[in-house]
């Protein structure tokens, strides 16, 4: 199973990185995709690489808990633009990456989602 | 490049009442896991507890300190609903 769905983050297709961070004031597209994704995808995480592909432990053992629950979520990598990750983190509050939001809610990062997955709270949580 | 020695004073500093035993997995002073308790858990969720935490550092947390996985309880059991 993988992710079945894939969020686009506008600005972010053959966009060099920073080439237009948003201005003062200006209208932040990056942010507003997050917030949609975060909205338009029950289960959603915010990884480093892809489900297939991670390019960290900690997003690899997240995705290893959702697979194994065969429940269906959206990913989107952080990392081919720096901005999504700080837009990421100053919508969530949150300062590391996986984050894994269910129903628009922040559940958790890797450790939270982990011993939730152990629990069967993720289950619950997912279900 | 902060050691688990210090990383350990600084929430115990941060969080009154609190223990962290924390740990320098890499040995590289960027990647920490630490286990903290706190009576100011009490009643919080995992993710209030872990911001609690977090916030003891800010911007470091991603910055200098690559990692920190952390587990967090309260001293007192947390009501069930």
């Amino acid at each position: 199973m993988s992710a079945s769905e894939l969020p686009q983050i506008p600005m972010l297709q053959n966009e060099p990185a920073a080439a237009q961070a948003p201005a003062q004031g200006e209208p932040n597209e990056i942010r507003d995709a997050i917030e949609a994704a975060i909205r338009e995808h029950r289960v959603i995480l915010f990884m480093k690489g892809s489900p297939e592909a991670p390019a960290c432990g900690f997003s690899a053992r997240t995705v290893a808990a959702l697979q194994d629950l065969e429940v269906p979520f959206a990913a989107v990598d952080i990392l081919p633009d720096p901005r999504i990750r700080q837009e990421l983190s100053a919508i969530s509050q949150w300062p590391t990456i996986p984050q894994l939001f269910v129903g628009g809610e922040l559940i958790g990062g890797c450790d939270i989602v982990m011993e939730m997955y152990e629990s069967g709270e993720l289950a619950d949580a997912l279900s | 490049m902060p050691s688990a020695q210090e990383i350990k004073q600084r929430i115990e500093a941060a969080i009154p009442g609190s223990h962290a035993e924390v740990e320098d997995y890499t040995g590289g002073g960027d990647h920490f896991r630490a286990i903290v308790t706190a009576d100011a858990f009490a009643g919080l969720s995992r993710i209030q507890q872990h911001r609690l935490v977090y916030d003891v550092f800010g911007d470091e947390v991603g910055g200098p300190i690559h990692a920190l996985a952390l587990k967090t309880q309260a001293h007192a059991p947390i009501p069930t609903p």
